[in-house]
């Protein structure tokens, strides 16, 4: 979009990606310092709605928002969370009964394809894809793909930005994962 | 030799085989002895509002078409097309005038009858479409807005089958003036896990909760369900756990949501939590009222996560794999908004993203792996914690006792063994 320098471009980018290297590296707790306090995160349900004869021969018939469930509809999502509940994750994950995570999986995660879609002075709307290698200790490896839809607080103009809210829109037919209670 | 039930699980069940969890024949003995002898749950009334409304389910690993009919009746028939068998439909839910196979297009009405087969139009013969419907699921009937299906036609009646667990059941549904609503799709997950140990977490045993989550579930919430808690089997294979709360116990501390994380961050829905409460004791009894529900299981496979306020149901997919469905269940009259807070208290804590179940899902898997090491064959799991020490109670039907007590297990693995006794060779 028209606004975007190649200077907020590499911005972005380069917080993405020290983003990814926290997560990665499990520091959890630093992560969540990303996150503005009023943070909105959520992970729809992918459904598989009944095509609408209506909509033949349009790009809505087979739109992707259309098997988004529970994001702003009465449906069912994944996850629809706050600040609270992703601390709630961040303390469990440095337990050591938290089975599951016990030893704790490794993770790699490939961020791509960042696009800043909207520039304000304020605020800043950005789409990212994500590849993410999980393995865990004893059981097996798992690889996620989805698309993040994020709003981002600019606080300054050094490339400080605070999460708002995220949408992770996961591209899986059946949730095969151990888990989808990861932090994207 | 085929392995058989009674080798698997001894005289009182405190002794189950590792077999039972991961035997290819002991699996097929629970579907034609089990999955096609009981009522399976399908649906809710609540998301077949409209005729032509539809969802799909699972009975064990056959799929069925659930739709309310034009004659406002449900129906349920096997989604596999009587010319090739395809399903002849592809989406999970939504409002549908006919069905029609991608194949050649064979087209049933919504309540499954054959309506037109195309190729005949250039053929001189016709085929008698009155036995070519889809297959109906041959019983199906109610009970407060839930409806089951069952395979056998000589099956007794839903009620009696549910029998008292009706009473433990209505101690969540009446508590709502309207009922309840279930919403949207299920969440559905694949775990490497056998169905029998999901089921088994939620008939009774709450007891892992201070053990496996101890890095989520506080030590107070803990020490409640060992003083207070209550675990009753009214049938065999069904089961009840709750916290009977003291007579005079404040609202805040027994009614329904309070528990959920999510109506702790949202005090703009607690007036109308304490208004259900206040009125609760009108509708299921000062008994009922004070019942603080924790997990329940209806035999074979339906589960009903109380506290979280979730159905859920393990769909068998082999003996190491289980397709888990999840639904948020919410009071019917809540407003929109509050609805879309409740639904937290699963979502966060439950379901394939749930801060709680990661550890279950854990377990189930691990449990799996353990029960196929051929060499610890001859070491059963032991089921015997506290044989003997339920009592039947004055105001609480069925046998009851402290959560420790592994009886609903047994009780569930002795008619598990009946019901595969029944269809060996």
């Amino acid at each position: 979009m028209s606004g975007v320098t190649p200077e907020l471009q590499h911005r972005v980018e380069q917080w993405y990606y020290r983003e990814a290297r926290l997560l990665d590296g499990r520091q959890y707790e630093t992560w969540l310092a990303l996150c503005d306090p009023t943070i909105r995160y959520i992970v729809p349900a992918r459904g598989n709605p009944l095509v609408d004869n209506k909509q033949q021969g349009t790009e809505a018939m087979i739109s992707v928002e259309r098997e988004l469930e529970g994001v702003d509809s009465d449906r069912l999502p994944i996850r629809d969370e706050t600040l609270p509940h992703l601390m709630m994750r961040m303390q469990r994950a440095y337990k050591p009964n938290s089975w599951s995570e016990n030893p704790p999986a490794r993770t790699r995660r490939i961020v791509g394809n960042v696009e800043i879609v909207e520039a304000t002075e304020a605020q800043l709307s950005v789409l990212s894809n994500f590849h993410l290698h999980y393995a865990r200790p004893g059981s097996a490896t798992f690889f996620y793909a989805g698309q993040r839809r994020d709003v981002l607080h600019t606080r300054d103009d050094h490339g400080d930005y605070r999460i708002l809210r995220r949408e992770v829109v996961l591209d899986m037919s059946e949730i095969e994962f151990p888990t989808v209670g990861i932090f994207f | 030799m085929a392995l058989r039930a009674r080798d698997i699980v001894n005289h009182d069940a405190t002794l189950i085989g590792r077999k039972a969890w991961t035997d290819p024949h002991i699996y097929e003995l629970e579907k034609r002895g089990i999955f096609a002898k009981s009522w399976l749950f399908l649906a809710h009334e609540s998301q077949l509002p409209n005729p032509g409304d539809f969802v799909q389910a699972y009975m064990c690993e056959t799929p069925v078409i659930v739709v309310r009919g034009a004659d406002r009746e449900i129906h349920a028939n096997i989604n596999s097309c009587t010319h090739r068998g395809l399903p002849v439909c592809r989406a999970d839910h939504g409002n549908a005038t006919k069905f029609v196979c991608p194949y050649h297009n064979w087209t049933y009405s919504v309540e499954g009858e054959l309506l037109a087969i195309p190729q005949e139009k250039h053929l001189q013969s016709k085929a008698d479409k009155g036995p070519l419907g889809l297959k109906p699921v041959p019983r199906v009937e109610s009970w407060n807005g839930m409806y089951f299906g069952s395979f056998d036609p000589e099956i007794e009646p839903l009620d009696a089958y549910l029998g008292d667990q009706r009473w433990y059941l209505d101690a969540f549904f009446q508590r709502f003036p309207s009922g309840v609503e279930f919403v949207g799709s299920p969440q559905r997950w694949i775990i490497n896990a056998n169905w029998k140990l999901p089921v088994e977490n939620q008939i009774g045993d709450v007891n892992h909760g201070p053990f496996l989550h101890s890095a989520v579930i506080p030590p107070e919430a803990n020490r409640e369900v060992f003083e207070l808690g209550r675990s009753a089997v009214t049938i065999p294979g069904h089961g009840a756990t709750f916290r009977l709360m003291p007579e005079g116990t404040p609202v805040e501390h027994v009614a329904w949501g309070f528990e959920g994380m999510s109506a702790l961050l949202a005090p703009e829905i607690h007036d109308y939590l304490r208004e259900i409460h206040a009125h609760a004791e009108e509708r299921v009894g000062p008994i009922r009222a004070r019942m603080k529900g924790l997990t329940y299981g209806v035999f074979p496979n339906l589960s009903f996560l109380w506290s979280n306020t979730a159905f859920k149901v393990s769909h068998p997919r082999g003996p190491g794999r289980v397709e888990y469905w999840c639904w948020s269940v919410v009071p019917a009259d809540a407003p929109d908004e509050f609805k879309k807070i409740l639904r937290g208290n699963h979502t966060t804590l439950f379901g394939p993203g749930g801060i709680i179940e990661q550890e279950d899902s854990e377990a189930w898997s691990q449990q799996y792996v353990g029960s196929r090491i051929d060499f610890a064959d001859d070491r059963p799991y032991y089921y015997g914690l506290g044989l003997g020490e339920e009592k039947f109670h004055p105001d609480l039907p069925g046998l009851v006792s402290v959560t420790a007590n592994e009886f609903y297990a047994r009780h569930f693995f002795l008619r598990w063994r009946d019901a595969l006794e029944k269809v060996e060779d």
